[in-house]
């Protein structure tokens, strides 16, 4: 059973990690267009948001078919054309609507997990 | 030894993408055998130390598959569809992979066949379709571009001689002579040359793009 908590503990992390990180990638093109190897860096940057870094690419090509990136051919001074991706008007809206819920979101689990709303409950 | 690794992973990978649309199958393997390619790159070193991280971090292939049909969702089709019509669709999914959509099957058309139809207007209007394709490089487009506009400069040249000829041809005009004594094989060749240039031009950019494509994968 001892063995059975921090399992479940990474399972919801992957639940939740899988949940964000449409709307990360979508965050990470927002500025500047990338492509796929560089989009993963700065992902993994950010305290390994991606575990199996080969699954950004089903994602992208999700992304593109929604019409919430689109990708451009450019030359590489190393290697093969690279495909860059950025973000289009649809995936601005998706991102602006998910930045919203997140910061509502976390609100709620914060107030939740502190015991904010029920302390502030006691007080009053 | 680094190198048969990088093969065994994108054969697992391949072999564990069969379900997926012929299409999305090769341009998955492409996308991690470019990642791959980047990542190596990026580390400065091929040993098999490096290309093992490289590959843990990229994670299983069944697992990047599933994850492929996780994002398909209900838009991938049942299997069993896809299978009969793999075949039948199979060499054209293969273009689509490779960046053959309405536009650039217009734009190689415009060019290399254009020229027959409209002169001119054909490849010229093949390249400015060109642009606005995102499977091709912004070089690639210049390059196409550049051949085209070359052809056409070839082409103003030639009927600016061909103006001159006509011109000194009128005013050394005598009934008999003209057009066999003054020339009238060159002025037929140019002739000949100023209704193939476009052609040409337009074969040659429109090849020339055609290859972009096929190479991309």
């Amino acid at each position: 059973m001892r063995r059975m908590v921090p399992a479940q503990a990474r399972d919801v992390l992957s639940e939740l990690r899988r949940g964000v990180l449409e709307h990360c990638v979508l965050a990470v093109v927002r500025d500047n267009e990338s492509y796929g190897f560089d989009i993963v860096r700065t992902l993994s940057r950010n305290g390994g948001l991606v575990t199996s870094e080969g699954t950004i690419y089903p994602l992208l090509s999700r992304l593109r078919r929604d019409g919430l990136v689109t990708s451009t051919w450019r030359e590489s001074e190393t290697g093969p054309p690279r495909r860059y991706y950025r973000l289009t008007s649809d995936g601005r809206r998706a991102l602006d609507l998910f930045n919203l819920e997140w910061h509502n979101f976390r609100t709620a689990v914060d107030a939740v997990l502190l015991g904010r709303q029920a302390e502030g409950g006691r007080d009053g | 030894m680094a190198d048969a690794l990088i093969y065994e992973y994108l054969g697992r990978l391949d072999a564990a993408a069969w379900p997926l649309p012929p299409s999305r199958r090769s341009e998955l393997t492409a996308e991690v055998r470019e990642h791959i390619e980047t990542a190596l790159s990026e580390a400065g070193s091929r040993d098999e130390a490096t290309v093992r991280n490289v590959l843990d971090r990229l994670g299983r292939p069944e697992d990047i598959v599933a994850a492929e049909a996780d994002a398909a969702g209900p838009a991938g089709g049942p299997t069993a569809f896809r299978a009969a019509t793999q075949t039948a669709s199979g060499w054209l999914e293969q273009a689509g992979a490779r960046g053959w959509g309405g536009i650039e099957i217009t734009a190689v058309l415009l060019l290399s066949v254009g020229g027959l139809l409209l002169w001119w207007v054909g490849p010229i209007a093949g390249v400015v379709v060109a642009w606005f394709s995102e499977h091709w490089t912004t070089r690639e487009k210049r390059i196409a571009t550049a051949i085209v506009v070359a052809l056409v400069v070839i082409e103003l040249i030639l009927l600016a001689v061909f103006m001159s000829r006509m011109f000194s041809i009128g005013t050394s005009f005598e009934f008999g002579q003209w057009p066999w004594s003054t020339g009238f094989g060159l002025m037929a060749i140019l002739a000949f040359l100023a209704a193939l240039l476009p052609l040409l031009g337009g074969l040659a950019a429109g090849v020339y793009l055609a290859f972009a494509l096929h190479r991309r994968r």
